[in-house]
């Protein structure tokens, strides 16, 4: 193992490495720049490829290509490029291609602030494309080290399910510099928990069975295998075909393959104080859940009873976590809260749901504790600054 | 050579869908022959060739029609595919994309333009049914000034890429292409000569080809769905570079060959890649 002092994007670069990556083509944007100019050096080191295309729909085209070839490919941007994926996102959620594609939050909507941390994609890496019919799949690390990890992970999980998979992280987690630990071997790999998956290559002719099993290799370009892949909706041979009972088959395979395997992913969570009915579930993803953890040990120190849900997992929403009726707040780095309204469907009818936002900045601690304190007595929570609808 | 296309489609296509569902009377298969032709004369085989279309009536009419493999794109994004792809293909594969006017000149363009830039090796067929032909028959930017279409009820006054002396072919040339040719389809043996040259040269190669689209264009633009009028129509307007003059509207022949004046991108990138492994630099 080698330690470091360095960025969530270094740790990202050194990841996607170790999981095989040796394609990434991107497009220069604060604060996803970075990872790509790591990308640059270390991936000719490797002897992989790195490429800069004319935007971030080229970007994620371009890498589409790489993959259909059979290379382990990823891009990253922030916001503004990652809605320019929405067309390459969608082509490769339907020829399910393995893809890796980093979020790096900013504030927005469209540029907003370049140079801080936002959550408003929430949503969007749900449903990053037009028309339905799919699952998508999300990881939100909450550290550099934790990137690192996740960006290996859904490498694992874009082979297994052959899909696209979004890590979500914010300006804080990519640029922020942290203490990295990165493995040097397999051993050391598999020591720190970290999975992989090769690619392998279809061997058709039946290259989109209508079936919920994983482990399926993608169709490759020049394998000679006679693969078909396009936008339209697949026979199980990939010929074109403008049928509903094929695009439900078709449509069927990309939801169920992920929501009938959720036992591949759904543990990537963290709990804290969870084991004794807590009267307050605070729930969070990405660097919100930093302060979160600090201010739910200050509270319970100070005798407060309240416990703390950091979602790993985003997508497909954990509900598992929230079958107890208590009180759950999610604290986000948006106004409009997000995370609050999934929160709100998968908790019981009568449990009380609050959202607690700030965005280009993390909440303090002390003004965690103060709504902390409000909700347990049952207060409604003090907004500062102006007013804002009651959540 | 003659060719009958019974032998061709027995070698290269996938019967599935072949015949294609294109209306009768359509200009598409005679492109779609012709590449088919110049391939089979290049004596090259099914697995030598991924073929990516766009969507469209030229895209959609093509894919999965050879017996190879085959991808096609979203609206416009085949060129950065195929761009990708070719990092990843090893140089003796070929990768040949039937396209739409639309797809290449309207939407994809930035993304042809890119490909063209990085001299990318793959030869964009590039067929012209003068418009928006699938979507029922919109204008497009190589559709000729004056053209009734469904969104030019007036006659076609844009200014657009093929009108007041602009060619698309002058950007592509700009961008760095190494082979361009423009061909309408009742050029038979001349159009499979450019088409074989465009496989042949190692980098980006684009052959546009207009050809008649009877259902959409003839019908608006000559009152006619009668397939000979709007060949007549296309051949009047057409003439060998060497011939045009300023009622030539489609020029045809090699428009660039600059085969070889500059390194492809895939052994370039590769090449590069190589070295910074093994010395740390370029
Ligand atoms: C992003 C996007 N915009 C618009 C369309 C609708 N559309 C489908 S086919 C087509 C026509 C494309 O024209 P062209 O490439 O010239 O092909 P043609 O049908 O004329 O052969 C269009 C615009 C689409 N499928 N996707
Ligand atoms: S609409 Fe025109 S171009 Fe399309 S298939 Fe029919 S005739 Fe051919």
């Amino acid at each position: 193992m080698k330690r470091f002092l360095e960025t969530g994007n270094f740790a990202i670069t050194e990841g996607a490495i170790l999981a095989g990556c040796r394609f990434f083509c991107g497009y220069p944007i604060t604060p996803a720049t970075e990872l790509a100019e790591a990308m640059s050096k270390r991936l000719p080191q490797e002897g992989g490829v790195y490429l800069q295309a004319e935007d971030e729909c080229g970007a994620m085209h371009v890498c589409i290509g790489a993959s259909l070839g059979g290379m382990k490919a990823m891009t990253a941007t922030s916001g503004p490029g990652y809605i320019l994926y929405a067309d390459p996102f969608g082509w490769a959620l339907g020829c399910e291609m393995p893809l890796v594609v980093v979020n790096s939050g900013r504030v927005g909507p469209v540029s907003g602030i370049t140079g801080a941390p936002g959550q408003g994609e929430f949503y969007l890496t749900r449903y990053p494309t037009q028309g339905g019919n799919f699952e998508c799949i999300t990881l939100a690390p909450n550290s550099a080290q934790e990137a690192m990890a996740m960006v290996v992970e859904a490498f694992y999980l874009a082979e297994r399910f052959r899909m696209p998979i979004t890590v979500l992280g914010d300006q804080l987690i990519t640029d922020g510099f942290e203490d990295i630990t990165v493995p040097e071997n397999e051993d050391e790999m598999k020591e720190m928990g970290f999975r992989t998956w090769p690619r392998g290559s279809c061997a058709g002719p039946n290259f989109y069975p209508f079936t919920d099993d994983l482990d399926i290799p993608p169709v490759q370009m020049g394998s000679g295998a006679g693969g078909l892949c396009s936008d339209w909706t697949p026979t199980v041979e990939g010929y074109d075909i403008e049928e509903v009972e094929a695009h439900h088959k078709h449509a069927y395979r990309l939801i169920y393959k992920v929501r009938n395997h959720r036992d591949l992913f759904n543990h990537l969570y963290e709990k804290k104080y969870m084991d004794d009915d807590p009267d307050l579930v605070v729930v969070s993803y990405g660097t919100p859940s930093r302060v979160v953890n600090t201010a739910v040990d200050k509270a319970r120190s100070l005798g407060m009873k309240v416990g703390a849900l950091r979602l790993i997992n985003l997508w497909p929403f954990p509900d598992e976590h929230f079958t107890r009726k208590t009180k759950y707040l999610t604290v986000e780095l948006n106004w409009d809260g997000q995370l609050v309204r999934e929160v709100q469907r998968a908790a019981p009818k009568d449990a009380a749901v609050h959202f607690l936002g700030t965005c280009g900045d993390l909440p303090t601690i002390p003004d965690l504790l103060e709504n902390f304190e409000k909700l347990l007595k049952n207060q409604p929570l003090e907004r500062k600054g102006w007013e804002l609808e009651a959540w | 050579m003659q060719y009958s296309s019974a032998t061709l489609i027995d070698k290269y296509l996938r019967t599935r869908k072949i015949p294609s569902t294109a209306c009768s009377g359509c200009g598409l298969g005679i492109n779609h022959k012709v590449v088919v032709q110049a391939i089979d004369e290049l004596g090259l085989e099914p697995n030598d060739i991924i073929w990516g279309t766009s969507i469209g009536c030229a895209g959609r009419q093509t894919f999965a029609t050879w017996k190879g493999d085959g991808f096609a794109g979203t609206h416009g994004r085949v060129y950065a595919i195929a761009r990708g792809l070719r990092i990843a293909l090893p140089p003796e594969k070929k990768i040949i994309c039937t396209v739409g006017d639309g797809d290449a000149f309207g939407i994809g363009l930035m993304h042809l333009i890119h490909s063209a830039r990085s001299n990318a090796d793959m030869t964009i067929i590039v067929n012209d049914n003068l418009g928006y032909q699938s979507t029922g028959g919109q204008f497009g930017f190589t559709t000729p000034q004056g053209a009734h279409t469904d969104s030019s009820p007036y006659g076609m006054f844009e200014h657009n890429l093929m009108s007041e002396g602009m060619d698309v072919m002058h950007i592509l040339k700009g961008a760095g292409a190494t082979f361009l040719a423009r061909h309408v389809a009742m050029d038979g043996q001349r159009a499979v000569e450019s088409v074989k040259r465009a496989i042949l040269n190692p980098g980006f190669s684009l052959v546009h080809m207009p050809y008649p689209c009877p259902t959409n264009f003839a019908s608006r633009e000559l009152g006619s769905r009668n397939q000979v009028n709007i060949y007549r129509w296309i051949k009047e307007r057409a003439k060998p570079l060497e011939e045009a003059d300023e009622n030539t509207v489609w020029a045809t022949g090699v428009w660039h060959d600059a085969t070889g004046s500059r390194p492809e991108f895939s052994e370039h990138v590769w090449a590069s890649v190589n070295k910074i492994r093994k010395t740390g630099a370029l």
